[in-house]
């Protein structure tokens, strides 16, 4: 594929970053918002992440899309009828404007770290939703990004808008179909759910072994709205994704779970943040990794319950399963409570290998030993796998979990 | 090919501490037969020793099973040869539901050498059909296929599982460790029930039965009663002995064996 790069990130100045932007005609507004982030990341350090190893990573030789070329949509409804927008997020601002402007930076403020501002600065790829109010999308809505040219970058940014009362499916995978060489993924997904919208959200992340991906997710969920997230991570060499629940509105819930799956030499990191903040609000949180050979997760979760909320249930599960002794899953749970009325908090957290006595039963019934680890592991993730909606891409997942077992 | 199962001078450890002592014993081929014997007498390291767990360690004896010293294969070998244990506690599976936990043991025991699993597994429609009437003739209700194998079971139900693997898997010599433990006396009667139908469909079959209570053996009859204590076993006789213990309990036996 063939596809306009830009030159290498250290060698972008701020007065070309307003050249691009001008050039493709883009608001005025959008402008600024790109030269500011441009500026915070040119004279910003990187992160230092304790656990998301970036020693070999090096920014400035990075080379990033100059078009849209890595987003892929797939729909299977004909949704312009009922008013649904799903396109990219560069081909909505000629429609969508206005919307765009009000939500664009709203729940991910880009001068968070060094990353999320090249972001903000760069995007070219990246999605846009929106669903009327009480409209239902019955079908998933897909984006899919390649990575499209060994060694080079892919900066998305989506945004996911969700009117009063609508309803849909929406899944963003990141897939490279070969290894490549280094390479770099900077997605930021921003989603906004209106009153009593629901959302099911499900995000997989199946790069090649050489990619850094260094992501951020944040779900503003409004009055009485229902949000189902499932997150599938198996792939890059380096993962480092901040996830973000706000369960601002009263009666907002969450249903959260995620699967990661780490071999090899991967070093991959979660750190979900759920927030409760309206009155009544609910959150589950099911969080599993399995950990093989000399690979490295972590779990940086963190529960905040404001303190304008009231009467709170809240839980958080996470298990990690060991296939090798030399792999390594570390598990920082946080809980912040700034208020007194919470109805119900808990969590609940395993690590440890295999369980000798199930392998027994399986092996008693005639499994041999590897098989029933198999079976194993792909129970462990079977509630995750149970949320994903689209049977290929569940079919697919299950098959690349099978193969690095 | 004998498919007796011979037990000769067995002595198992757990951690150490030797539980059984020197047992033999021979659980013949198309026979039912008991093994009774107070809490703690080895009956559990016994069934779970010759299903393989890697938690007991043989430091003596033979068990000699279908031209086999099956202690030197692994627990899945043991199973097809036709070995099957319906376990005491059985152990919950997450995720794996009961039907494809089935359909996979089933597929493991029809699996051979140098073919294609796909050739010899099971077709999928004669799997449903074998699956929902062995449920039924066990009462399970239909929704069991899809939930997770034990998870949230009752003692009941988890009991009445096994059974339905035991159904599924065919086997030629069927170990029941305490299987009557935690049950009612209606499910003791339908888990008594599917033993011995599955028994009178293969009267080939050799089962072992082990119990503390002779209230088991009222609904499964056996042809022999041996009776296990402190490691050995100390009595053999028929049907009759069951009921003596169950009169006179284990005491009168101990101090038999004591002044003998």
């Amino acid at each position: 594929m063939t596809m306009k790069t830009l030159p290498p990130l250290g060698e972008i100045s701020d007065a070309l970053v307003v050249e691009i932007s001008r050039a493709a005609g883009e608001p005025a507004w959008l402008t600024e918002q790109r030269a500011e982030a441009w500026r915070f990341f040119a004279s910003a350090e990187p992160p230092y992440w304790r656990r998301t190893d970036l020693s070999k990573f090096k920014p400035e030789q990075v080379i990033a899309a100059a078009d849209t070329a890595a987003t892929s949509l797939y729909q299977e409804e004909d949704l312009a009828e009922q008013g649904v927008a799903f396109t990219t997020l560069a081909q909505a601002l000629h429609t969508h404007e206005a919307i765009i402007r009000q939500h664009l930076g709203a729940a991910i403020e880009p001068t968070r770290h060094k990353f999320l501002a090249l972001n903000a600065a760069l995007w070219k790829d990246g999605v846009f939703l929106y669903v009327p109010k009480n409209v239902s999308v019955e079908l998933p809505l897909t984006v899919v990004f390649a990575m499209p040219i060994p060694g080079g970058a892919v900066i998305p940014r989506n945004l996911i808008i969700l009117d009063d009362g609508a309803s849909v499916t929406f899944v963003e995978e990141y897939h490279s179909v070969a290894a490549s060489d280094q390479a770099f993924a900077a997605p930021v997904t921003e989603i906004f759910l209106g009153n009593n919208s629901t959302l099911r959200f499900v995000a997989v992340q199946t790069w090649g072994e050489d990619v850094y991906h260094i992501g951020a997710q944040k779900a503003r969920v409004g009055h009485g709205a229902a949000l189902e997230w499932a997150a599938v991570n198996l792939g890059a060499r380096v993962q480092h994704i901040e996830a973000e629940t706000a369960l601002e509105g009263d009666g907002s819930r969450v249903e959260w779970v995620a699967a990661t799956f780490a071999a090899d030499h991967q070093n991959l990191l979660t750190a979900p943040w759920l927030r409760h903040i309206g009155a009544k609000t609910e959150g589950h949180m099911d969080f599993k990794t399995v950990v093989k050979d000399q690979s490295y997760t972590t779990f940086d979760g963190m529960i905040k319950i404001e303190r304008q909320s009231r009467a709170t249930v809240s839980r958080l599960e996470e298990h990690a399963l060991h296939l090798s002794p030399k792999a390594r899953s570390d598990s920082i749970p946080g809980l912040m409570i700034d208020t007194n009325d919470v109805a119900k908090a808990g969590h609940a957290s395993t690590s440890g290998e295999v369980d000798e006595e199930q392998l027994f039963y399986m092996r008693s019934r005639g499994i041999p030993r590897d098989e029933a680890i198999h079976l194993i592991v792909m129970g462990f993730f079977e509630p995750v796998l149970d949320r994903i909606p689209n049977d290929a891409l569940r079919q697919r997942i299950a098959e690349m979990i099978e193969a690095k077992i | 090919m004998n498919s007796d199962l011979v037990i000769k001078d067995l002595r198992v450890s757990v951690e150490d501490k030797e539980i059984l002592k020197g047992v033999n014993l021979t659980v013949k081929a198309g026979t039912i037969h008991a093994i009774m014997g107070p809490n703690g007498s080895g009956k559990s390291t016994l069934a779970y020793t010759l299903m393989g767990h890697p938690g007991y360690t043989v430091t003596g004896g033979e068990v000699w099973y279908r031209g086999h010293n099956i202690l030197e294969l692994e627990p899945d070998e043991r199973s097809k040869l036709g070995l099957f244990l319906a376990f005491q506690y059985p152990v919950a599976i997450p995720g794996v539901t009961v039907a494809n936990f089935l359909r996979a043991a089933i597929n493991a025991h029809r699996a051979e050498e140098g073919k294609d699993p796909k050739e010899t597994a099971i077709p999928m429609a004669q799997f449903r059909k074998q699956l929902r009437e062995q449920m039924a003739a066990l009462g399970i209700d239909e929704s069991f296929a899809r939930r997770y194998l034990n998870e949230g079971f009752s003692g009941g139900e988890k009991k009445r599982i096994e059974i339905l693997q035991m159904a599924m898997l065919e086997p030629k010599m069927a170990i029941m460790d305490e299987t009557d433990s935690g049950l009612d006396i209606d499910a003791l009667k339908i888990v008594a029930q599917g033993v011995n139908t599955l028994y009178a469909q293969h009267p080939d079959m050799g089962v072992m039965v082990i119990t503390h209570y002779q209230r088991l053996l009222n609904y499964i009859k056996p042809h022999f009663v041996s009776v296990l204590m402190d490691g050995r076993i100390v009595r053999e006789g028929g049907p009759e002995l069951a009921l003596e213990l169950e009169e006179k309990g284990y005491d009168f036996l101990r101090e038999e064996v004591a002044s003998a």
